[in-house]
């Protein structure tokens, strides 16, 4: 028969088991007003957290205890992360604290998420407004406090890395109200161009929240964005974030990594300028080979090594012209010879007299011709001249005179009117025998 | 004026990607190279024969004075 009712041992340990299941109640994080706070001799932690209206017990176990970074007390608000599970030999339930911190930063906290959010919709954490920081700084401004260990860490990594470049501390409050405007104050100053500084280091060592506030301060924020320097924010430890860390053109996790980002390492440049010096040298050399090779492949070439094979070349191309031309002149002598022989064969040549036989012969007949035709025209000529004598016999003046007619001249000119003469005129009269000189006495009008 | 480091070695990389670029003639490659040679030698001995600058912090007169960081 199964026993109806179960021991509280039994209850408690079921009531845990639901505890322990739930994973809501695995990981729970609190804010509350510490109370009862009672820190037992062997190191555990107990107290009650509570707010306006509710409680609850809370233990951290040693283990946890020792991480806290301040000393629990009663009306301390705190903020707390742990497990929520039952205790069976009492029948309760409580927190198991893991971390605890101080309360209080909530507001901080607040502020800082409120500036964030409207700095970033202004774009001031935009990468396009970061200027890069030179890669050889001449001189680095630092704006930290001058005492502390920030300072220090950045001057001497400078020197050990980089010694020819020169630091110029701009002194500032770094913590309380004064901070902020203090270090806006440097960091005009230090961008006022008076210093000639290639980069600005701001920052300051670790410290709790409200140490490094001053750099979560919007006039430090605008400073820095409005800066023409480059500036490497280095706020606290690597897990500190401040808003300068957000706006400045470089964040460094800590001021000595400030100082290595901003300066290179002589070994660095050494290393650098013998790369190129390596480089230069491989280049020229290689540049260098590549002419030698061109020069090499000319002075190599088979025309350069047998200069004469120019000439052997050129006397074969001689050759060969002097074969044509010699072909030519014997083509053409052959011809000629061929024509001479033709000539020699010829029946002229051979029998050259008959040349002049024929031309005898023509001459005996051209003789023939002449004298035959020279006959013909005597004979023509000799009947024409005796024609023309008889006409010439008919129209004769001395035959004319002959019949008795006279011709009448007077100074060689023959009158045939004797208007042209008048009294005293001396006329010649010619006679078919003999001539006259006669006067004339009157002129008689018919 | 005397080239400051930073400007000489921008300088010195610069000639050698011009020539490493292989755009460079013959004549002018040696020149460049004389020059690069030239600046490289100044770069260095800038680097390695400065002596150790010293510390300056400004003070509320606005004068820079040296600084000593105390151990």
């Amino acid at each position: 028969m199964q026993e109806k009712y179960l021991k509280i041992s039994e209850l408690n340990t079921y009531i845990k088991s639901i505890f322990d299941e739930n994973p809501y109640l695995n990981k729970v994080y609190l804010r509350g007003e510490i109370s009862n706070f009672k820190n037992h001799s062997r190191g555990h932690l107990y107290f009650t957290l509570k707010d306006e209206t509710s409680r609850i017990n809370a233990v951290m176990f040693y283990s946890s205890a020792i991480t806290l970074k301040f000393a629990p007390e009663d009306g301390m608000n705190v903020l707390v992360e742990g497990r929520i599970s039952c205790y069976p030999a009492q029948g309760t339930y409580q927190i198991y604290v893991d971390k605890m911190e101080p309360d209080g930063l909530g507001e901080l906290y607040v502020k800082f998420e409120e500036l964030k959010e409207k700095l970033s919709k202004e774009g001031l954490f935009l990468p396009e407004h970061k200027k890069p920081i030179p890669r050889i700084p001449k001189r680095v401004g630092v704006i930290t406090a001058p005492t502390g260990a920030a300072i220090k860490d950045i001057i001497s990594t400078i020197k050990r890395r980089f010694p020819i470049c020169e630091t110029i501390l701009f002194p500032a409050l770094v913590q309380g109200k004064d901070a902020a405007p203090d270090i806006v104050r440097q960091i005009k100053e230090a961008d006022s161009g008076l210093y000639d500084l290639d980069v600005l280091i701001v920052g300051r060592g670790g410290g709790s929240i409200e140490d490094l506030w001053a750099f979560n301060e919007e006039i430090v924020a605008r400073a820095i964005y409005e800066a023409k320097t480059p500036i490497i924010s280095a706020v606290g430890h690597e897990i500190d974030f401040t808003i300068a860390d957000f706006v400045a053109d470089m964040r460094a996790p800590t001021p000595t990594g400030a100082a290595e980002m901003a300066v290179p390492t002589t070994t660095e440049i050494n290393n650098m300028l013998n790369s190129y010096e390596i480089r230069l040298n491989e280049f020229i050399n290689n540049l260098l080979h590549k002419a030698k090779l061109r020069i090499d492949n000319i002075t190599s070439s088979y025309i350069l090594k047998n200069p004469l094979s120019l000439y052997e070349l050129k006397e074969q191309k001689l050759d060969n012209f002097m074969d044509i031309l010699n072909n030519n002149i014997l083509k053409r002598l052959a011809n000629y010879k061929l024509i001479l022989n033709n000539l020699k064969g010829s029946y002229i040549l051979k029998n050259p007299l008959s040349l002049f036989e024929s031309e005898k012969e023509k001459l005996i007949y051209s003789e023939k011709n002449l004298y035959h035709n020279i006959h013909n025209i005597i004979l023509k000529n000799e009947h024409s001249y005796e024609m023309l004598l008889n006409t010439l016999k008919l129209v004769n003046p001395l035959n004319i005179l002959a019949q008795g007619y006279s011709l009448v001249t007077k100074e060689n000119t023959l009158i045939k009117d004797s208007n042209n003469l008048k009294p005293k005129d001396i006329v010649n009269i010619k006679f078919a025998k003999g001539k006259v000189k006669a006067e004339i006495k009157e002129v008689l009008n018919e | 004026m005397e080239k400051s480091f930073e400007d000489a070695l921008k300088e010195l990389e610069a000639i050698v990607k011009e020539l490493e670029s292989g755009n460079v003639e013959l004549d002018s490659a040696i020149d460049k190279y004389t020059e690069a040679m030239k600046l490289a030698k100044y770069c260095s001995e800038k680097l390695n024969s400065a002596t150790e600058k010293v510390n300056k912090i400004l003070t509320e007169n606005k004068e820079l004075v040296d600084f000593e960081i105390s151990d």
